[in-house]
Formats: C-alpha cells, sequence, structure tokens
C-alpha cells in the first residue's frame, strides 16, 4: 500500500513539473542577454526596465484594463436588472433569459466575432464602430459566467425570503433588491466579474477578428513582439502571466472565503 | 387594475438586457446562418452550393478532419491523464499538502492558453529551443506541424480535464474499495470493473467538454502556425478577416459547420449529465 501511495505521488509530481516548465523556462529566459547554450548568460531586468517605460506598451496596458472594466460592468448591471425583473415579476420568462445567458458557452470566440463583423462591419451607425462591437461581443462572451455567478448566489441566500423580510419592514422591492440582495450577493458578484476579467485578459480571437490591430491590447502586443524579439516578449509574456495568476489567487481566495462563512453559519 | 399595469412596466428593466442580446447575440447568429443558404455576390435565393463545396473541396474537407482529429487526440490524451491525475489525488488524500499544491498549479495553469501558451513553447522547442540544448532526442523536433500543436493543445486540456476528474473522484466511496479487496479483487480490477465504469459518465462529460474546449482554439494554433495549417476556426476567420474581401456566404456555411460540432459536443455532454441526474433518482 505505501509503495503504491509513492507512485501516485510521484506521478503528481511530474504532472506539475511538466505544467510548471514552460512557465518557469520562459521567465527565466526574460531575465538574461540570451540563452542559445545549456545555460543562460548575463543576468539583466533590461527587458523589464525598457518595457515599463515604453509608452507603447503602457498604452497596451491601459486600453487591456478599459477593455476588461467597461463589458463587466455592463453585464454585471444588465443582468442584474434582468434577474430582478424576472425572478419578482415574470418567473414565467426566467428559462429564456437563461437561455439567452447559455447560448453563448456553446458558440465561444471564432463564431461570434465573425458573426458580428459580417452583420456590422461598414455599418454607418454607431454598430459599425470596431469599438462598440468589441464591447458587445464581451459582454456576450462573459454572459454565462456572470449570469450563472449572480444567479447560484441568489439562490445561496434565499432572495424570495430576504426580499419578504425587507419588504415586512417597509422597503420598497427596489429598494430591497438593490439595497439588501445586492450587498448579500456582492462577493458572488466579485468571483465572477475576476472570471471574466481572465477571459477578456487572454483573449486574442475577438480583438484580431473584430478590431484588427487598430486596438493593441497586451496579448495583440505580445503576439507582435514575439515575431521581432523573443527576450522581449518573453518579459511581456511574465507580466501578463503574473496577472492572470493573481486574478486567479484572488478568486480561489474569495471562494474559499465564503465557503468558510457559509459552513460556519451552518454551525452556528 | 393599476397593479397589473405597473407591473408591465417592469418590462422595461429587462429592455437593456434584451437589447444587448438582440444586437450582438440574436441577429449575428441568426445572419450567419441565413447567409450560408445565400448564393455568393448577394443575389436572392436559396443554395446549398456552399455546404457542397465544403464536403468536396479538399481544403474545406482537410480544415474539418484536421480539427475533428486533433480535438480528438488531445481529448484522448487529456482524459487519460486526467483519469490517473484524480485517481493520484484520491490516493495522496484531500487537505494533504501535495493535494493543495496540486490544484494550485492546476488553478494557475487553466488559464495559460492562447498566444502566452504558443510562445513559451516556441522558447521551448522553437528552433533553437532551451529544451534542445539539454535533451539530444529532441534535436530534431519539428514545433511547427501538427505533432507541434498537437502537443500544445494536450498541454491546455490537462489542467482543464484534471480540474473536472478531481471532484468525481471524490464519489468513489472507500467501502467499495474494501469490499472489493475482501473479495479478493486486485487494485487494477477494482479500477477496471468498478471505478471506471461508476465514473464512467464524468469521464464522458469531460471528454465532451475537452472536445468543444480544442475545437473552439484559435488563439494557439495561429500564434504558431499562422494561416499555414487547415482548421477550422483559422479557415472561418480568414473568410472574414484580412486583406481579402469578406465571404460572408461561405464563411457562414463553415461556421455552420463549426456550430454543428460544437453543439454535438456540448449536447452529448447535458444528455450525459441529464442520465446521470435521473438515474441518481431512480435510487
Amino acid at each position: 500500500m505505501k509503495k503504491k501511495t509513492w507512485v501516485s505521488s510521484l506521478y503528481i509530481v511530474l504532472v506539475m513539473i511538466y505544467l510548471l516548465i514552460p512557465l518557469l523556462a520562459t521567465a527565466v529566459y526574460s531575465m538574461f542577454q540570451k540563452w542559445t547554450g545549456k545555460l543562460p548568460e548575463g543576468f539583466t531586468l533590461q527587458n523589464y526596465v525598457e518595457l515599463l517605460t515604453e509608452q507603447d506598451f503602457m498604452l497596451s496596458l491601459g486600453r487591456t484594463v478599459i477593455i476588461c472594466i467597461v463589458p463587466i460592468f455592463l453585464t454585471v448591471l444588465l443582468v442584474l436588472l434582468a434577474l430582478f425583473v424576472v425572478t419578482i415579476y415574470f418567473p414565467r420568462l426566467e428559462k429564456y433569459v437563461q437561455l439567452l445567458c447559455m447560448v453563448p458557452y456553446m458558440i465561444q470566440g471564432v463564431i461570434l466575432s465573425v458573426s458580428i463583423i459580417s452583420l456590422y462591419a461598414g455599418s454607418p451607425t454607431i454598430l459599425g464602430n470596431r469599438l462598440v462591437m468589441l464591447v458587445g461581443a464581451y459582454c456576450i462572451i462573459i454572459l454565462p459566467h456572470i449570469y450563472q455567478g449572480i444567479r447560484n448566489s441568489m439562490h445561496a441566500v434565499n432572495m424570495p425570503m430576504l426580499l419578504e423580510a425587507a419588504e415586512m419592514l417597509g422597503a420598497s422591492k427596489i429598494y430591497g433588491f438593490f439595497r439588501v440582495i445586492v450587498p448579500n450577493i456582492i462577493s458572488g458578484i466579485t468571483v465572477s466579474s475576476l472570471l471574466a476579467v481572465g477571459l477578456i485578459f487572454g483573449d486574442y480571437v475577438l480583438v484580431r477578428n473584430i478590431a484588427g490591430t487598430g486596438f493593441k491590447n497586451v496579448q495583440v502586443y505580445l503576439f507582435l513582439t514575439m515575431k521581432s524579439s523573443s527576450t522581449k516578449a518573453s518579459a511581456v509574456f511574465v507580466i501578463i502571466m503574473i496577472t492572470t495568476f493573481l486574478i486567479t489567487l484572488l478568486v480561489l481566495f474569495l471562494q474559499s472565503r465564503d465557503t468558510k462563512k457559509r459552513l460556519q453559519k451552518v454551525k452556528g | 387594475m393599476k397593479q397589473r399595469s405597473s407591473k408591465y412596466l417592469y418590462l422595461l428593466v429587462l429592455l437593456p438586457f434584451l437589447v444587448v442580446a438582440i444586437l450582438f447575440e440574436i441577429i449575428p447568429l441568426l445572419m450567419i446562418v441565413v447567409n450560408s443558404f445565400r448564393p455568393e455576390g448577394g443575389g436572392a435565393g436559396v443554395t446549398l452550393a456552399h455546404y457542397a463545396t465544403i464536403f468536396t473541396k479538399p481544403l474545406y474537407k482537410k480544415a474539418i478532419l484536421n480539427s475533428i482529429t486533433i480535438s480528438l487526440t488531445s481529448s484522448a490524451f487529456g482524459i487519460v491523464i486526467a483519469f490517473l491525475g484524480g485517481m493520484a489525488a484520491r490516493r495522496a488524500g484531500k487537505g494533504s499538502k501535495l493535494h493543495n499544491a496540486y490544484l494550485t498549479v492546476l488553478n494557475m495553469t487553466s488559464n495559460f492558453a492562447g498566444v502566452p501558451l504558443a510562445f513559451a513553447y516556441m522558447i521551448l522547442l522553437g528552433n533553437s529551443g532551451i529544451l534542445k540544448q539539454w535533451i539530444p532526442f529532441l534535436q530534431d523536433f519539428d514545433l511547427y506541424t501538427s505533432t507541434g500543436l498537437n502537443m500544445i493543445y494536450v498541454y491546455f486540456q490537462i489542467p482543464l480535464s484534471t480540474l473536472l476528474m478531481i471532484p468525481a473522484f471524490d464519489g468513489i466511496r472507500q467501502e467499495w474499495q474494501e469490499a472489493s479487496t475482501l473479495m479478493g479483487c486486485s487494485a487494477a480490477g477494482f479500477w477496471t470493473r468498478i471505478g471506471a465504469p461508476v465514473l464512467l459518465p464524468s469521464i464522458l462529460g469531460t471528454v465532451s467538454v475537452l472536445f468543444a474546449n480544442a475545437l473552439a482554439a484559435y488563439a494557439t494554433a495561429y500564434a504558431l502556425l499562422m494561416n499555414n495549417f487547415a482548421l477550422l476556426p483559422i479557415n472561418v476567420s480568414g473568410m472574414f478577416v484580412g486583406d481579402v474581401t469578406q465571404r460572408k456566404e461561405m464563411g457562414g456555411a463553415l461556421s455552420v459547420v463549426m456550430m454543428i460540432l460544437m453543439v454535438i459536443a456540448m449536447g452529448a455532454n447535458n444528455a450525459i449529465v441529464n442520465r446521470q441526474r435521473k438515474g441518481g433518482a431512480r435510487k
């Protein structure tokens, strides 16, 4: 029995090494002048200094942040409003809202992006604007995640009961929803928003297909840089990966905190 | 009466959501399906010519075949690695240090895909890749081929599949294993004759998620091979983006084929989940 535990531990360690090698090797690569022999030569942070003082890169970071925030804020707001109306006043419509929210899960980036550009490219209205298309496409892509996050946490806090209590105390439904329900599910909203940040941050296909090189986010920046300088690109890579990990860690932390809280409530 | 009309006033609150969904989800998708039945050049009428072209012209056939092959291969590798991983994680014990480290690494790498992943592999195994200095037999390995692409696909399937399989192994009770050992069954016998059948729905469900995941992947393949490899998502994008004029009709038909493949994969997953739920209720 003991021998078998040893084998499974070895297996886990091997898989972890396999998964970590590309990350670590590229991270080390970014901190040296060149790596053409067995070992890297010439430790330097020059790549990072160059990158962080380059306006082009900082602008692409800024664009990425903005293109993350706007669609997520919009989608959270729209889904909250929709779920508020549907769960309280029109429960029969709920399954249609759910359908609308889950369809994007099946289509994913490529098809959504080409169907949006084939429809609106060249349109004289505001929809012909590439940025408007991009924001709209991101709203749809993150919709399933935001919807599920919000709906699950509404169930978890037992929304009808909370609303009834608020109404008995003299609050209107709208007041009850936004001042009682929303604060109670804010951590669920945060978690699903962070997942959405991860999605948009890692996106390349929508940006490329819809905005072309006209909207250079960090992924496009990495794509262009890796064709010209692999050491500089590796520094971009490290910055992207660190940001992604921070987002993941934050999600895991918030989720575990939530479960703990819930367990404590059950015990108490 | 007043109550009723004010209730319908609330439908207005639903409106912003509907506007966004209709403008960026429903109309675009409907139009791409409609376009796929239109003759090229914008004439009137309905035609199946584009679908006929897809299934006769070697270029398109190859793209579909390549997409299905790479999705199936990478899913097969992914599920085997995940199954062994789930078994190993269960043996390591929930809450043990190794188990936690494993989960952390899997979660960390689960967002590692697309352009950054392709780039990291170029550093490792590209023309002057680091690993080639260390491991002689990799010297002749060419990353810029379908084998190389497959390898990268397998990489991003591992975290996803393992994270889906680990919870499934919680359903295997220690008592079953003890009972089977008492009756003279070996460990291997337990896993092949009891473990795998019990886990079969989870395995099939995970495979369909993996298949869909690989099928939709675009950035990884594009960053590695640009347009030099026939793959459904790359061909679809090529019809609409770039220097050439958009080929809405042909591109629409290709998109519909891709959507059908996605729906089959996802539909299989739903069917499995539903059957499992029903089976659970019967007990």
